[in-house]
């Protein structure tokens, strides 16, 4: 549905996304996780024909950006950061107004409102000034207006940005239900986001995708050790040595009050070794539990190198 | 066409859903009273030159500083504060092309700025009623006041494209403005002759000229529409290249 073949935005000698290659298949919900600054907006924008690439091919729905730009956007319904709306319009007056400039013909736009209305349960808010809404009402409003044409792919950047916990919750179930019949591209820095929501991830840090695979998959990727946690009464003072020398054990990290956190190598089971020495030093078992392995240990190992400071994106400032 | 339509529509709702319309308004038709009210006064005096009231009406001194004003303030806002709130992202990754945008944008400018005159033509009415109103010239008044305002809000169309502050765009559009209005200072062979020849078809002042002494000629009309069409095409250049800015 989207391919993408070495995509490159070059500011002034500094790439801000760098030679991105990727295939998304028609109905997935890919995210785009990164820090701040790691060329995200940008990839999205150049994928929503807004920016012109540098270098590179972008395919949406079979329309080539270099050769019908205006065809790719029509595909393409787009939510930017931030939510621009119209102040001055009322909810249905822009949505009318959207479904016009994206070339939705008079007899499918009234169908079309009442759908994404209902979608983005709108209806009370229809004929409000959009002005006087709330974020999270300007939000689905925004998402309304992406939707208005129908269109196979959306690509959402930030979604959730603003919103307080509730809304966020209703954000995500909806973005979640709109994946079932749209491949979807969302970008986040918010871990738990893409975990819920994404069934393929890509880690982008510096303009490059470092990472690219299931929620599943990345949490497993090389570099992250699977751990334990255990919790010990009377084992203070050689508690950490005498873990660190079980077999299998790479690290063990005392987090105080008789806690540790036990890596150890992948296909390894420690707890047994575990259970058996806190037997025989006479330590108090009071806990012990695999440790999940979250996307964000994986984010920060892939994320933060030894490299100097990321190039900035541009900042709205002129 | 039917999206270029959209687009007219929506700067229509924002015009009149924005005070600054109705105070641009009720400034306008304060000023284009009183300068009826002289009108009317000057031409009572006995003796006056034929056609002195549309002289005054269509190109006296106060009809050109308040175009100054008037035509930035209509147009700063078109592109500055898309821009500025991102919306024209949105805008531009809908099946649009840049010219389309602006096409729209400066036809909704153009319908403002004729219904700002529409009310002066009660004028017309209350002359006729109470004397003898030459509809030739009156009719070639109003043509000129509507290339005048083509070429002027095309140029305000390409500063507010410019910047995202609407207060730059107005003071960059006033600026251009005023410098095709004392173009005509440059209209002297101290400069040369080249400076001299090119300030003297620049002149607006002279392209307005003889539509308020009832004259409608075709260099003059091919003037305005030519030179505005030119600057809508630089704005259309200068969105592509600042959208994203």
């Amino acid at each position: 549905m989207i391919e993408v073949e070495h995509l490159s935005k070059v500011y002034v000698d500094v790439p801000v996304v760098d030679d991105l290659t990727f295939f998304v298949p028609e109905g997935q919900v890919l995210g785009f996780l990164g820090p701040n600054g790691a060329g995200k907006t940008t990839a999205m924008r150049m994928i929503t024909a807004f920016l012109p690439p540098t270098r590179g091919r972008v395919v949406v729905a079979g329309k080539d950006l270099d050769r019908d730009p205006v065809a790719l956007r029509a595909q393409v319904g787009y939510l930017p950061e931030n939510i621009p709306l119209y102040p001055e319009m009322r909810v249905d007056e822009y949505l009318r107004f959207r479904a016009e400039v994206e070339g939705v013909s008079r007899s499918d736009a009234r169908k079309n409102l009442d759908y994404v209305i209902e979608r983005c349960m709108l209806e009370e808010a229809r004929g409000q000034i959009i002005g006087t809404l709330s974020k999270g009402y300007r939000q689905r409003v925004g998402l309304a207006g992406a939707l208005i044409h129908r269109p196979p792919v959306l690509i959402l950047d930030e979604p959730t940005v603003g919103l307080d916990p509730n809304q966020i919750i209703k954000i995500r179930e909806l973005i979640t239900e709109l994946g079932k019949d749209h491949t979807v591209v969302l970008s986040t820095h918010i871990l738990p986001e893409v975990e819920q929501v994404c069934e393929r991830v890509f880690i982008i840090d510096r303009g490059r995708i470092v990472a690219d695979g299931t929620p599943d998959d990345l949490r497993s990727a090389k570099g992250v050790r699977p751990a334990v946690l255990v919790e010990l009464r009377d084992a203070n003072d050689d508690g950490h040595s005498a873990l660190a020398d079980l077999p299998g054990v790479r690290e063990v990290e005392d987090r105080g009050d008789g806690r540790f956190r036990v890596e150890h190598e992948t296909g390894t089971d420690p707890r047994e070794s575990i259970f058996r020495l806190a037997v025989e030093r006479g330590w108090v078992l009071l806990e012990m539990s695999v440790a999940m392995t979250s996307l964000e240990d994986v984010f920060v190992r892939l994320t933060t190198q030894e490299r100097p400071e990321p190039p900035a994106e541009p900042t709205e400032e002129e | 066409m039917h999206k270029v339509l959209a687009i007219v529509r929506r700067e229509l709702i924002a015009y009149f859903s924005s005070p600054l319309a109705y105070i641009v308004l009720t400034a306008f038709l304060l000023m284009q009273g009183c300068i009826f009210y002289l009108v009317v006064a000057f031409a009572n005096e006995p003796g006056g030159p034929p056609n002195a009231p549309l002289h005054f009406f269509f190109g006296g001194f106060f009809f050109w500083l308040f175009l100054l004003f008037v035509v930035p303030a209509i147009t700063m806002r078109l592109v500055a504060e898309e821009r500025r709130s991102g919306t024209i992202e949105v805008l531009l990754t809908s099946p649009l092309s840049e010219g389309q945008v602006i096409a729209g944008k400066f036809v909704a400018a153009l319908l403002f700025y004729l219904f700002l005159w529409l009310p002066t033509l009660v004028y017309v009415l209350i002359l006729a009623t109470y004397g003898e109103v030459d509809p030739g010239p009156v009719a070639a008044g109003y043509l000129g006041v509507a290339l005048l305002g083509f070429l002027f809000l095309a140029v305000g169309v390409l500063m507010s494209t410019l910047s995202k502050n609407q207060l730059v765009a107005a003071i960059l559009a006033f600026a251009a403005l005023l410098f095709l209005f004392i173009v005509v200072i440059f209209d002297d062979p101290r400069f040369g002759s080249t400076i001299q020849a090119v300030a003297s078809h620049m002149n607006v002042v002279d392209h307005m000229d003889s539509f308020k002494l009832g004259i409608v000629d075709t260099r003059h009309v091919v003037y305005f529409l030519s030179t505005g069409t030119f600057f809508l095409y630089l704005a259309t250049k200068a969105l592509e290249v600042k959208k994203w800015r």
